[in-house]
């Protein structure tokens, strides 16, 4: 059984049910499934994005497209993967439009003006928090929701070379500010 | 292979399949004892990294989604049984269905641009016409009008910044930006057609 047919077990009892009653237009069967899947659906969003806001957003359009669309859901795969990818294209949509913030140059400027303080150990959550979008969303995907790199390219709209070099950089950046760099 | 591995050939040992070069790669990683300890790091930090706490929502999102999918619903009913008698619903329902007689299958970025600026500019004339501001509402419309006009707020904001992006991917953005801009407008003509509609207007 896959990682995200356990979710749906896990976060959905008797969700093959729940999903026909939503499919048939059952308003509490819809609102079953977003009570069920908020909390990952935020925490996704949240981790993409850089605020609040935006995650919120994000939650609120990944809802309203599962409403809209719950009768082309195919029954036999996992809710959580199609709510999940719903989501993860939303967020990386809201991405694309912040692009102008997160501009590779400007994201190594500011690095540079910071790296001072990499000395000092960051912790994970920091560290994650510090890296451009582009990065923070691909270390996410692969590393935590199980994308493969053609998933994450897909999604993007990139290739797969261009999610590689990114989870490495991503890589590079953590190790460097966790001091988990090898000195030999 | 007698030098260390790259942070690269690591990543690529954890990925499904072979491919080149990882056969001699996951050979040296086994005779490479710095190579191996490199290796456990990078897997304990994707093991911390889902092991981070799931961050969760402050506010419930329900009443809005439902708001919004309540909105599209009566925005297809009215389209569909019409309120012709209303004068004030038939001028906000002739903007939408005007509208929705505009919107094209998929033209040219820029004309489209056009198009969807154009959509906005009518939605927002037929709902400065209607004046809300001047109308006694009930708390639910009022909430939902409010939260559409907080998005729309923010998405102007997000439009004036799409200045700054490069030419080639500026049009693309606004275009989705403006379009995004139509469906709040719609849906806000929607609160205000529908509340007009139970007062009897």
């Amino acid at each position: 059984m896959s990682r995200t047919l356990v979710m749906d077990s896990f976060l959905l009892a008797d969700a093959e049910s729940v999903v026909a009653r939503a499919r048939a237009g059952d308003a509490a069967a819809l609102e079953a499934i977003y009570r069920a899947f908020e909390s990952p659906v935020y925490n996704l969003a949240r981790r993409i994005c850089r605020s609040v806001e935006d995650a919120e957003d994000v939650l609120q359009e990944t809802f309203f497209e599962v409403c809209r669309s719950i009768r082309t859901f195919r029954a036999e795969g996992s809710l959580w993967g199609w709510i999940r990818t719903i989501a993860a294209s939303k967020a990386l949509m809201r991405l694309r439009r912040n692009k102008y913030r997160d501009t590779d140059e400007l994201h190594d400027e500011v690095m540079a003006f910071r790296r001072e303080d990499v000395g000092l150990r960051m912790d994970l959550e920091a560290a994650l928090e510090r890296l451009s979008d582009t990065a923070r969303a691909v270390v996410w995907l692969h590393d935590v929701e199980g994308y493969t790199h053609d998933e994450i390219a897909a999604l993007m709209g990139k290739t797969t070379s261009f999610s590689k070099s990114q989870l490495a950089r991503a890589h590079h950046r953590l190790r460097r500010w966790l001091g988990e760099e090898v000195t030999a | 292979m007698s030098a260390h591995l790259s942070l690269e050939q690591l990543l690529a040992l954890r990925e499904p399949g072979v491919e080149p070069g990882t056969t001699e790669a996951r050979d040296h990683l086994e005779r490479c004892a710095a190579c191996a300890e490199e290796f456990r790091r990078l897997e304990q930090r994707a093991a911390r990294l889902r092991a981070l706490p799931a961050l969760r929502p402050s506010r419930d999102q329900w009443a809005a989604v439902q708001g919004r999918l309540a909105a599209e619903q009566r925005r297809r009913r009215v389209r569909w049984a019409g309120v012709g008698s209303v004068a004030l619903a038939a001028s906000l329902l002739a903007a939408v269905v005007v509208r929705d007689l505009a919107a094209p299958a998929r033209l040219e970025a820029s004309t489209e641009l056009g198009s969807v600026m154009a959509q906005s500019r009518m939605l927002e004339e037929a709902i400065r016409a209607y004046g809300p501001e001047a109308r006694v509402v009930d708390g639910y419309t009022a909430a939902v009008a409010g939260q559409l006009e907080e998005r729309i707020a923010r998405l102007d904001r997000e439009l004036e910044s799409s200045q700054f992006l490069d030419a080639a991917e500026r049009q693309d953005v606004m275009v989705q930006l403006w379009r995004e801009r139509v469906g709040l407008l719609d849906a806000l003509v929607d609160v205000h057609l529908a509340s007009a509609s139970n007062v009897g207007l």
